[in-house]
């Protein structure tokens, strides 16, 4: 199998951590999101019932 | 010189000079360049839908501490993503298939989240390796075992990529070459293990897309228990 050669190993690593942190993470870190994913705000649900305006 | 099967799997060189690092390079061309305006085109408005899906995926379950690994964990599904999705491409090399580029991915991962537990909360992580509710003779046993499991996880998330996408592509070769194989002989085979090559298909893309999500989940459950 030649995946098991162990010849390119360190600079497959090297490459794949290369390539990861300074290429991928800036290009996703400049995405600029329209909504930010965030926590949902703790807000109290209403549980008194309430009848829907049919007119 | 004649290719075996396994010949789509060796490094990729070009009259000698190695072409590993244009192989994990190129996919990185698929992610838009950054632009300053609020409402870009289409594709970038897709890909931040889709980064902010992923997002939200893999942090819901973790609490707030965690959510500093969102940009590694997200660039990490992306890359890995592209670059199983390309490799399905007729003739292309998928770094992923690589061993070294699964494990170089793995092992740093798995120890990060590792010692993030042994050194913020060192008795919470090592309690993880005796579950709730053991009868107290097969303690010893269980710790011994936990502890086996915890050692052969970069390992086993490393490996299960790699076998994965190497006998996914392994496959759609052999049924390929049965396929041109049988095309003057009994064509009708040929059709048969045509059609069969397709369903294959789907499924490598279906395979390519739920790996990298297993890697990335995997990590982010290893994580959930040490931070």
């Amino acid at each position: 199998m030649p995946q098991l050669n162990p010849t390119p190993w360190f600079y497959t690593m090297l490459a794949t951590w290369l390539t990861l942190s300074l290429i991928i993470q800036p290009k996703l870190l400049s995405f600029t999101s329209t909504n930010l994913p965030s926590h949902k705000a703790p807000a109290p649900t209403k549980t008194t019932p309430w009848t829907w305006p049919w007119t | 010189m004649n290719l075996s099967f396994f010949d789509q799997f060796m490094s990729p060189h070009l009259m000698g000079i190695p072409l590993t690092l244009l192989s994990l390079l190129l996919p990185t061309l698929l992610l838009p360049a950054p632009n300053n305006r609020w409402v870009t085109n289409r594709l970038s408005t897709l890909q931040l839908w889709l980064l902010n899906t992923i997002t939200k995926q893999l942090m819901t379950p973790l609490n707030k501490k965690a959510h500093k690994w969102a940009l590694i964990l997200t660039s990490l599904m992306t890359m890995l993503l592209a670059i199983n999705l390309l490799g399905l491409l007729p003739y292309t090399f998928t770094p992923t298939t690589q061993l070294s580029m699964n494990m170089a991915l793995a092992f740093p991962l798995w120890l990060a989240t590792l010692l993030t537990g042994l050194r913020n909360q060192p008795s919470i992580s090592i309690g993880h390796l005796l579950p709730e509710g053991t009868p107290t003779p097969l303690i010893p046993a269980l710790i011994l075992i936990e502890t086996t499991s915890l050692l052969i996880r970069p390992l086993a998330l490393g490996v299960r990529l790699t076998a994965n996408l190497t006998a996914g592509h392994l496959l759609i070769q052999l049924i390929s070459t049965a396929v041109m194989a049988l095309l003057p002989i009994m064509p009708v085979m040929s059709t048969l293990t045509a059609m069969i090559l397709f369903l294959l298909t789907i499924l490598e893309i279906a395979v390519a897309m739920i790996q990298a999500y297993v890697f990335v989940l995997l990590l982010t459950l290893y994580l959930q228990e040490n931070i």
